[in-house]
C-alpha cells in the first residue's frame, strides 16, 4: 500500500507532516543496489541515460531539448539566493539574488565556466534578461523561504540535487530535493515544484526518495519526501518505507523501458 | 478601508501597502467555508458525474461579453498587455528600462521562446510594428511614473501564477497575479494583489479583482490584505480591502461564469 498522502496547503500543514513522519526509515543494501543495476543493464542503451522524477511522471516521453532561460534558471539562482539570505540576514531576498547573479557572472570572468552552463547563459544575456531571471529567481526564493520560514524543526537549504550512477548500466539518477530537515539519524526532504500537481506527482515523489536513499552512501533513505505546489496551494507526501522505495525503483526502470523503446521506434 | 481613486495617484505602491498600523488580523478560517461554498453550488450545477473536459475558468471569463480563448486571434492589444506585463516585472527588480518597448520585447522572447503570440509579432509590418511600439512605450510611461518605489522588504513577486481545482476536477479555477507583496506568515493581513491592464477599467473590473482575492485565499488558506487593479490606459487604480462579503460575492461570481459555461447563452 502507497503511503501517498494529499494535502491542502494551511499554515501548520508543513509542521504536522514533518511532526507525523515515519521515525525508523529502512536502508538500501549492496544487494538491492545490485539487483537495481541489474535490471538497468538489461535495458540496452546506445547513449548514457540520465532519469529523474520528471521523466518518471511522463513515463519516459520525450521534451524539448534543454535550454536555459528564466524560468529554467530560477531554481539553481534561487535556491542559493535563499542560502546567501541565510548565511547573512541582512540581505533581502532580492540583495541574495542580485549576489548570486553576481557570483555566476564572476566564474565566467574568472574561466571557471564552461560553455552551456548556467554562467555562459547569465553572461550573454542583456540586463533585460537578466532582469527578469532576477524575477524568476526572487519568486522562486520567496516561495521556498515562506514554506522554510513556516517550518518550526531546523532545516536547510540543499546544496546539490541527489545523484547516482548506476553501476555498468551507464544510466545517472537525479533526485531533486530543496529543503532538509534533520530527523534522527535520517532527513525529512522538501521540494517546492511549480504549477499543479498531475496524476503521477506521487510516482515523481517516490523517485525522488528512492535516488536520494541511493545516493546516501549508507542507503538510509529519508523518513518522508514533501512536494509542495505553492501555486496550486497542494502538498503531497510519500514516506519512506521499503514498500515505496521498491516501486520508486521499479518506475524508474519503467521509465528506462519506456524512453527505450520510443527510441527504437524513432530509430525503425 | 477602500480606496477609488479618479487621478493617478501619487504612487501605485503606496496605495497597495496603506497604513501598517491599520492591518488587521490575518483571516485564516475564511478558505474552508468558501470552498464548501464553491463545491456546493457547483456540485447543484454540474452533479457529481465528471466532465470530459474540465471547465476552465480564468480571470478574463469574468469580463463582460462571449468567452474567447484562442492563442491563433493574437492582437496588438494582447501583445502590449504581454509586454507591459513584462516591463513590469523588470521594474519589480529595479531595472530602470529606459527603452520599454525594446527591453520587455527582449525579456519576452528569452521567456517564452517561439510561440504563436512571438510568430504573430515577427510578422507585423512596419506600421504596426512602430504602432505597437509606440503604444507599449506610452502604457510603459504612465506604469513608470505612477508604480513608485517598491521596497524588496516587501517581498515582491511577479506574473505569479495560480491553480484550484474543484468539484472533483471539473472546474480549474487558473489565475496569473501581475504583482503581489507580502508575506501570508505574518499574524497580520499583508498580502496585496495588483493586476496590471492596458484597458480602461470598465464594467468586469471588479470581479476580476474578487477573482484574483479569492483564487489567492483558496490557495494559501489565507485572505489577503487587498486586491487592486491598474490602468495603464487612463492611470487610474482601483483598491479594495479583501472582507469575508467580498470573497462571498467572488464565489457569486464564479458560480454565474460556470453556469454561463454550462448552458450557454
Amino acid at each position: 500500500m502507497t503511503t501517498l498522502t494529499h494535502r491542502r496547503l494551511s499554515r501548520n500543514v508543513l509542521n504536522r507532516l514533518i511532526d507525523d513522519a515515519p521515525t525508523n526509515p529502512p536502508c538500501l543494501t549492496d544487494d538491492h543496489r545490485r539487483s537495481l543495476s541489474a535490471r538497468f543493464r538489461a535495458v540496452a542503451s546506445v547513449e548514457h541515460r540520465r532519469l529523474d522524477a520528471w521523466m518518471v511522471e511522463r513515463a519516459g516521453q520525450p521534451f524539448d531539448a534543454f535550454r536555459w532561460s528564466p524560468t529554467t534558471a530560477k531554481r539553481v539562482v534561487g535556491n542559493a539566493a535563499l542560502r546567501h539570505s541565510i548565511n547573512d540576514p541582512t540581505l533581502t531576498r532580492f540583495d541574495a539574488v542580485d549576489i548570486e547573479l553576481t557570483d555566476q557572472l564572476l566564474r565566467v570572468t574568472s574561466g571557471y565556466a564552461r560553455p552551456g552552463s548556467l554562467a555562459s547563459y547569465l553572461a550573454q544575456s542583456s540586463p533585460a534578461v537578466l532582469g527578469l531571471v532576477s524575477a524568476e529567481a526572487a519568486n522562486w526564493t520567496t516561495q521556498l523561504g515562506e514554506a522554510a520560514e513556516s517550518i518550526a524543526a531546523p532545516w536547510s537549504v540543499a546544496t546539490s540535487d541527489a545523484y547516482y550512477d548506476v553501476a555498468r548500466a551507464r544510466t545517472t539518477l537525479r533526485g531533486r530535493r530543496d529543503l532538509i530537515i534533520p530527523r534522527g539519524l535520517s532527513r525529512i526532504l522538501l521540494r517546492v515544484r511549480a504549477g499543479a500537481p498531475g496524476k503521477s506527482a506521487g510516482p515523481g515523489l517516490r523517485a525522488d526518495l528512492t535516488i536520494d536513499a541511493l545516493a546516501e552512501p549508507t542507503g538510509l533513505a529519508a523518513a518522508r519526501v514533501i512536494g509542495l505546489w505553492p501555486e496550486a496551494g497542494v502538498v503531497l507526501s510519500v514516506d519512506g518505507t521499503m514498500e515505496d522505495l521498491r516501486r520508486g525503483a521499479r518506475d524508474l526502470v519503467r521509465t528506462a523501458v519506456a524512453s527505450q523503446r520510443r527510441t527504437l521506434l524513432r530509430a525503425a | 478601508m477602500t480606496s477609488l481613486l479618479d487621478e493617478s495617484p501619487v504612487s501605485v505602491m503606496d496605495v497597495l501597502r496603506g497604513e501598517r498600523a491599520t492591518r488587521p488580523l490575518a483571516n485564516a478560517t475564511a478558505a474552508a467555508g468558501l470552498r464548501a461554498l464553491l463545491e456546493d453550488g457547483l456540485f447543484e450545477l454540474l452533479g457529481s458525474d465528471l466532465l470530459e473536459t474540465p471547465l476552465t475558468l480564468r480571470a478574463s471569463s469574468l469580463r463582460p461579453g462571449p468567452f474567447v480563448n484562442d492563442p491563433s486571434l493574437a492582437t496588438l492589444a494582447q501583445v502590449r498587455g504581454i509586454l507591459i506585463n513584462e516591463a513590469l516585472r523588470l521594474m519589480s527588480v529595479g531595472l530602470d528600462v529606459s527603452d520599454v518597448y525594446g527591453e520587455a520585447l527582449l525579456a519576452w522572447r528569452a521567456d517564452v521562446g517561439s510561440n504563436e503570440m512571438t510568430n504573430y509579432v515577427d510578422q507585423l509590418d512596419d506600421d504596426e510594428r512602430a504602432r505597437l511600439a509606440t503604444d507599449v512605450t506610452a502604457h510603459g510611461v504612465t506604469l513608470k511614473r505612477s508604480l513608485g518605489p517598491l521596497s524588496n522588504r516587501w517581498l515582491p513577486r511577479t506574473s505569479f501564477r495560480a491553480y484550484q481545482r474543484l468539484a472533483g476536477g471539473n472546474v480549474v479555477l487558473r489565475d496569473v497575479i501581475d504583482l503581489m507583496v507580502g508575506t501570508t506568515t505574518s499574524d497580520v493581513a499583508s498580502v496585496a494583489l495588483l493586476d496590471v491592464t492596458t484597458s480602461p477599467l470598465g464594467e468586469g473590473a471588479e470581479r476580476i479583482m474578487r477573482y484574483h482575492a479569492l483564487v489567492q485565499t483558496l490557495r494559501t488558506s489565507i485572505a489577503p490584505l487587498r486586491t487592486s487593479m491598474f490602468s495603464t490606459a487612463s492611470g487610474e487604480l482601483w483598491s479594495i480591502d479583501v472582507d469575508d462579503e467580498l470573497l462571498t460575492r467572488s464565489v457569486a461570481d464564479v458560480l454565474e461564469v460556470v453556469s454561463r459555461m454550462v448552458v450557454p447563452a
